[in-house]
């Protein structure tokens, strides 16, 4: 028999590192929300991280830090709202330092941040089962930790709980697990909880469209409420936006945020459990409203996985150029060609060369409505061994404005180093985690 | 000529080197044609072109009136290897099924 009493609110606050601040100050100000989880550290966005803490070990950490908090911190501490976030990135100790040295600069005292360390296992690198080579400069391997620590620092009472590569269900679900009836069915709702709020506007609204009514306008997107979810003891939740925000949550929208990036459905793995997500219940109780329930556990990985970050030798460069009115898309193609034979020294997998506004996302099946358009670009990427090499596009594409097809327009160009992340798993007792706590 | 985006939604993600896709579908009927329609040998050539010729594997769910697309290798050197412009091109993929017709 589960019991369906109300425990906790929890919302989502921001879904990557660069995400609106807005949003989790509006929900921690609304008094309503015991706790918003603030997911700010993607695969990509690790890697700075990692490249400060080199220059200097105090750094590494989410260089947003004090934008995102000065706003934040008040609203929350006065309503007694936890902050549960992983934007400890490469360092989550300085960054909690941070966090408490901005809450005595705004005279607010007592409050508990806590550290959650331990996903860093560069160390274990020899022990860890990788998929690829992480030949070439192995700058970083941050395991994906789950609850325990998270959890444990909820339960000694910290007010705001910094993380480093954490799974992003965890940072809700170790905020619920205390709250929650203790079985292993109530932590699997929490996690497909966590991974349903874990991506802020993608669960209200955002980044969908579907046939029929109900479309978002500029103005809703503007100020799209981000989610809030009333959670109950065995672990089922009640999800919405607060009143008054726009937003679309409805069996749709949640399914397509449920499924997001699981691969599995039937066996999605979180550092706790393997979670079955396959036979959710989403039922629509108000208009922007849903109830979901039925995420069962299917195990328990013997492994966490490691995000390994590569520097390869080399560079990517990455240039545009334009052509406009009648004929531009006739001169694309030509420069386009012109190109690939002035670089027909580069192995066609390193080079690609394709037409911005025509096939340059989904390459044949981004097909044009028409061959009148008004303006197109030209785009040539391609990788290089030795970064010395890399120039050489960037040359030959301003090349084309004095020897090539008329009036090429509005260059662009860039250089990219060559990161590769390769994927690996490591023994979980080999992942050691630990809390440590700051005062202001 | 139905499309599968007037019967559906979708959305794209993608973890290092794999692409997973899914559509959600408005109701019973369009889930069972959608389900009938898309195999994973349709959805594989439906792709050619736009990603490496690489096995579809599909999670058909009933109980969500969805279904899953996981294609692993899709994404040769993960989204920051890759040759287009910008970053995330991926994160559209899953248009290449929803334009795709899926009934007369």
């Amino acid at each position: 028999m589960t019991e369906r009493r109300f425990v906790r609110t929890i919302a989502g606050g921001a879904g990557f590192a660069g995400d609106r601040i807005d949003p989790a100050v509006r929900l921690a100000a609304s008094g309503r929300v015991n706790a918003i989880g603030l997911e700010c550290l993607a695969e990509r966005t690790l890697v700075p991280g990692l490249r400060a803490r080199r220059l200097d070990p105090s750094r590494g950490a989410d260089p947003r830090i004090a934008r995102r908090m000065t706003p934040l911190l008040g609203p929350a501490v006065a309503n007694r709202c936890r902050i549960i976030t992983n934007f400890g990135a490469a360092n989550p100790a300085a960054a909690a330092a941070q966090v408490a040295a901005l809450a005595r600069s705004q005279g607010l005292q007592r409050v508990r941040v806590a550290a959650v360390t331990g996903d860093d296992v560069l160390h274990l690198t020899r022990q860890i089962r990788w998929d690829g080579s992480v030949d070439g400069d192995l700058i970083g391997a941050h395991a994906y930790i789950g609850t325990d620590a998270i959890a444990a620092a909820a339960q000694e009472g910290a007010d705001v709980i910094v993380t480093g590569r954490a799974a992003d269900s965890a940072l809700f679900a170790g905020d619920l697990l205390p709250h929650l009836d203790g079985s292993d069915d109530a932590l699997a709702g929490a996690i497909m909880l966590g991974h349903l709020l874990e991506c802020s506007g993608q669960l209200t609204g955002g980044n969908f469209e579907a046939p029929g009514p109900g479309a978002l306008t500029a103005a809703d997107y503007a100020c799209l409420g981000f989610p809030v979810a009333d959670v109950m003891r065995d672990g089922t939740a009640e999800i919405g936006v607060l009143d008054g925000s726009p937003g679309r949550i409805d069996r749709l929208t949640t399914t397509l945020q449920l499924l997001y990036e699981v691969h599995n459905p039937g066996a999605y793995i979180t550092p706790d459990l393997i979670v079955d997500f396959s036979n959710v219940l989403i039922e629509e109780i108000g208009p922007q409203r849903v109830r979901v329930s039925g995420a069962r556990p299917a195990g328990r990985p013997a492994d966490f996985k490691v995000s390994g970050f590569v520097d390869r030798p080399g560079a990517v460069a990455d240039v545009e150029f334009g052509f406009v009115g009648i004929g531009a898309l006739d001169r694309a193609r030509i420069a386009a060609d012109t190109i690939r034979l002035r670089l027909s020294d580069i192995a066609d997998e390193d080079i690609r060369v394709d037409l911005v506004g025509v096939n340059s996302v989904l390459g044949p099946l981004s097909a044009p409505g028409s061959d009148r358009i008004a303006e197109v670009r030209v785009h040539v990427s391609a990788r290089f061994d030795d970064a010395a090499n890399a120039g050489v596009v960037e040359d030959e594409a301003f090349g084309l404005s004095l020897s090539g097809p008329a009036a090429a327009c509005s260059f662009r160009s860039e250089t990219r180093p060559r990161l590769e992340i390769v994927n690996g798993f490591v023994a979980r007792e080999l992942v050691e985690t630990t809390v440590e706590w700051q005062l202001s | 000529m139905t499309l599968v985006r007037d019967i559906a939604c979708g959305r794209s993600g993608d973890k290092a080197d794999t692409l997973d896709l899914t559509l959600v579908a408005i109701g019973e009927d369009e889930y069972r044609l959608l389900a009938q329609v898309l195999t994973a040998e349709r959805v594989r050539d439906r792709l050619a072109g736009m990603i490496p010729a690489k096995d579809v594997e599909v999670y058909p769910l009933p109980a969500l009136r969805a279904l899953k697309f996981v294609i692993r290798g899709a994404l040769p050197g993960g989204v920051y290897a890759s040759l287009r412009p910008g970053l995330h091109w991926q994160k559209a993929a899953t248009y290449a099924l929803l334009d795709m017709p899926v009934a007369q």
